[in-house]
């Protein structure tokens, strides 16, 4: 049981009862209501210690915003906070109210009618505190890096071959479907294919705020069970496809270029141009505007050809450099911060297939969380595609919490 | 033409009906597929097929989709008058990043001469006025009538709401070209000029020649040129109106040598850039007021 803080004022609902505190007498079996009761989810003891320090925090820029400062950043934050801290002083006064009525349904020859009352008034909160407390407990955990922004995919075909390819496009699709039913901007940033004319990376731009946040655990090799279009014989065959999720950190037009470019150091970026031979300038005029960024500490290579424009190539190829960038880093932290919990890293294996789609049993299986999906129609259409992700995301949540548990044991 | 194999034929034409003809002008499957998408992406339905014979023709493709990229702009481009290149842009693009974060002068004056489609005067004041605290006036000329209509065309639907760039038809060479040219005052000179000797305009790209598709379809007037547009350049803008910096695109050594001479002992800095796939492409020449323009040299001697 965490400690708990009680409010200045008690809960109104206790007073209106202690008042009627006349007849003698209960008979009410509470024993139900005592079990639901402990069943109701508690913040954990660091998530209340985060909340405090946001208490803090708050009192101090509460008296800079009494004063007169109203720069936006600080405005951003004080209403940030006044929103967790609602929930927060919410489920305090819910907790403390619990309580209460809990110590007064325990006791021993207590009335009647006031005990059914807070039976009742318990059994009706219930449902409501459940789902304020997994709010704030969401609010509390530590802010996901990057949970703001837009997100870029790449798709790349795995082991089947043209299968494979094909099953890349309806990925492709099915992302696009999703980002359409949200309302999202989005568009395709290149597309290439192989000399056999099947797609060998899609990479498309999804420019919604929230898009990297919701996408994150897409990123890992998807698999796919089907009869392909090509097979004669019926046979159910299993291809793959890899999907890539990054934080998208520049916009990849011209004016987000000059930015991008100044951020690196000289040298650290090597940029090739695909020329043809010959002596260029007036002597040609093929369009030749393909780019090649090769960032020189970490090997990454980011190609780009789609453009007509070379400076326009130029941008998208340093977008997803900068994105490529972001995610390795994002990765590193993860792993050091999970090494500093445990003391040992477990790293998802880049390899390890994290869904499959089954078409022949319409399902699609998340094999991180153990949950099925029997509507591969529906997830493919993008509809029941969040559905999943929700599952998977709640038990991301869990490991998160855990690990912070985890941590507190350490310490 | 070079032969195209059987191979590659049946390749194209796996991937679209479309596609053969395109790998006449293109000799990487790639790239033809790459242009096929252009096509498709730019033109409407009924006109691809026409586009297709065009190309196959080795006609350019910025003739047949009717723009060519430039910077964040789309020149217009029309057979008669040639075609803005890469190397142009990326010229451009760096002078003008270092004028707005470096020329200590603050209301700058420009003339392009040879300004073709006036693709270099209209991304100039593109990237200069509202980028920057600097205000600058361009005028480009050309000799050419096709080119001076297209120029101001461009600038029509570009950016006709700004009196800062004008477009005149003259001759480099005239004898009066100052006073036609009637400005008062200029601070930089920017020019590319016709480079390609003669003998290399009718030569095979191996031979440090032409693109075929430049000698058939781009004006012989916009290419053909050696030294004396250099020397006209220098002698008929330079030295009478006291510009205090240029940068010509060029691309020979030669051409470089031959300007470092003309300007030696007269109190210029000299200096030459490569283009982005390491060739030799512009020579800059700045006075002391102006030596900001050095960090666009890589190699200099004054
Ligand atoms: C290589 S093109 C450059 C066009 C444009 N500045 C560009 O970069 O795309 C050279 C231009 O010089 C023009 N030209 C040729 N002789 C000229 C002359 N004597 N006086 C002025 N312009 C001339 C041609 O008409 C042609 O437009």
């Amino acid at each position: 049981m965490i400690p708990l803080v009680r409010l200045a004022g008690r809960s109104p609902c206790w007073i209106v009862w202690a008042t009627k505190w006349t007849r003698p007498y209960s008979t009410v079996d509470v024993s139900g209501t005592l079990e639901k009761l402990a069943s109701v989810p508690k913040i954990h003891p660091l998530l209340i210690q985060r909340a405090e320090v946001m208490q803090a925090e708050f009192k101090t820029i509460e008296a800079k915003v009494a004063e007169g400062n109203f720069e936006q950043e600080l405005s951003i934050r004080f209403s940030n906070l006044s929103i967790i801290l609602d929930n927060y002083n919410q489920y305090k006064s819910d907790m403390a109210a619990f309580d209460e009525l809990k110590e007064l349904i325990s006791e021993e020859g207590q009335d009647h009618e006031l005990v059914e009352e807070a039976v009742a008034e318990i059994e009706a909160t219930i449902p409501q505190v459940q789902r304020s407390v997994q709010v704030l407990q969401s609010r509390l955990l530590p802010q996901q890096k990057y949970s703001d922004k837009p997100c870029i995919l790449e798709l790349r075909p795995g082991v089947g071959g043209s299968e494979a390819a094909l099953f890349t496009e309806d990925l492709m699709q099915m992302y696009i479907n999703f980002a359409n039913t949200k309302r999202w901007k989005h568009h395709i940033v290149s597309r290439s294919e192989g000399n056999n004319g099947f797609v060998n990376e899609v990479i498309i731009s999804i420019d919604d705020p929230g898009a990297f946040q919701a996408l994150r655990h897409e990123s890992g090799v998807h698999r796919v069970q089907r009869i392909p279009l090509t097979e004669s014989k019926g046979r159910i065959h299993t291809s793959t496809a890899a999907v890539v999720v990054l934080p998208k950190i520049s916009e990849g037009n011209e004016s987000s270029l000059k930015e991008d470019e100044r951020l690196f150091a000289p040298g650290e970026v090597r940029i090739d141009t695909m020329r043809a031979g010959g002596k260029g300038g007036q002597h040609v005029n093929t369009t030749d505007s393909a780019v090649r960024l090769v960032h020189i500490p970490t090997g990454i290579t980011v190609m780009q050809q789609d453009e007509r424009s070379q400076p326009r190539n130029k941008a998208k190829a340093f977008s997803i450099l900068r994105a490529r960038l972001a995610a390795l880093e994002r990765e590193k932290e993860i792993v050091e911060q999970r090494r500093m919990r445990t003391d040992q890293v477990t790293t998802t294996d880049r390899s390890d297939k994290i869904r499959t789609y089954n078409y022949p049993q319409n399902r699609v299986t998340d094999h991180r969380c153990g949950f099925s999906l029997h509507d591969l129609t529906g997830c493919m259409a993008g509809s029941k595609l969040e559905e999943l992700m929700e599952k998977v995301e709640e038990h991301e949540f869990e490991q998160r919490l855990e690990e912070l548990i985890a941590q507190e044991r350490k310490a | 033409m070079p032969r195209i194999s059987p191979r590659l034929v049946r390749e194209a034409l796996w991937h679209s009906r479309l596609l053969p003809p395109l790998l006449r002008a293109n000799p990487e499957i790639a790239m033809a597929k790459q242009e096929l998408r252009w096509i498709k992406n730019e033109l409407p339905r009924d006109q691809w097929r026409d586009a297709i014979t065009r190309r196959s023709k080795l006609e350019p493709l910025q003739y047949i989709l009717g723009t060519q990229p430039f910077g964040e702009l789309d020149i217009e481009c029309r057979p008669g008058v040639l075609i803005p290149r890469w190397e142009t842009e990326e010229w451009v693009t760096k002078l003008s990043n270092l004028v707005a974060s470096r020329c200590p002068k603050k209301n700058i004056h420009i003339v392009d001469a040879c300004t073709g489609s006036g693709c270099v005067p209209l991304l100039l004041n593109h990237q200069l006025n509202g980028q920057s605290d600097i205000s600058s006036q361009i005028v480009g000329f050309d000799i050419s009538l096709e080119a001076f209509n297209l120029a101001n065309h461009n600038l029509a639907r570009i950016d006709n709401s700004t009196p800062n760039v004008k477009f005149k038809q003259l001759n480099l060479f005239s004898e009066s070209l100052v006073q036609e040219l009637a400005v008062d005052e200029v601070d930089i000179l920017v020019s590319n000029p016709p480079y390609i000797p003669k003998e290399d305009f009718y030569s095979s790209m191996y031979m440090n020649g032409v693109e075929k598709s430049v000698r058939l379809y781009e004006p012989a007037l916009a290419l053909i040129g050696e030294n004396e547009f250099y020397e006209a350049l220098l002698a008929q803008l330079i030295l009478p109106m006291k510009i205090k910096a240029f940068v010509f695109e060029l691309g020979y050594q030669l051409q470089v040598d031959f300007v470092k001479t003309f300007l030696e002992g007269k109190g210029w800095e000299v200096g030459s850039m490569n283009d982005g796939s390491g060739k030799i492409r512009c020579v800059l020449g700045w006075r002391k007021e102006m030596d900001f323009m050095q960090k666009l040299a890589e190699e200099k001697s004054s």
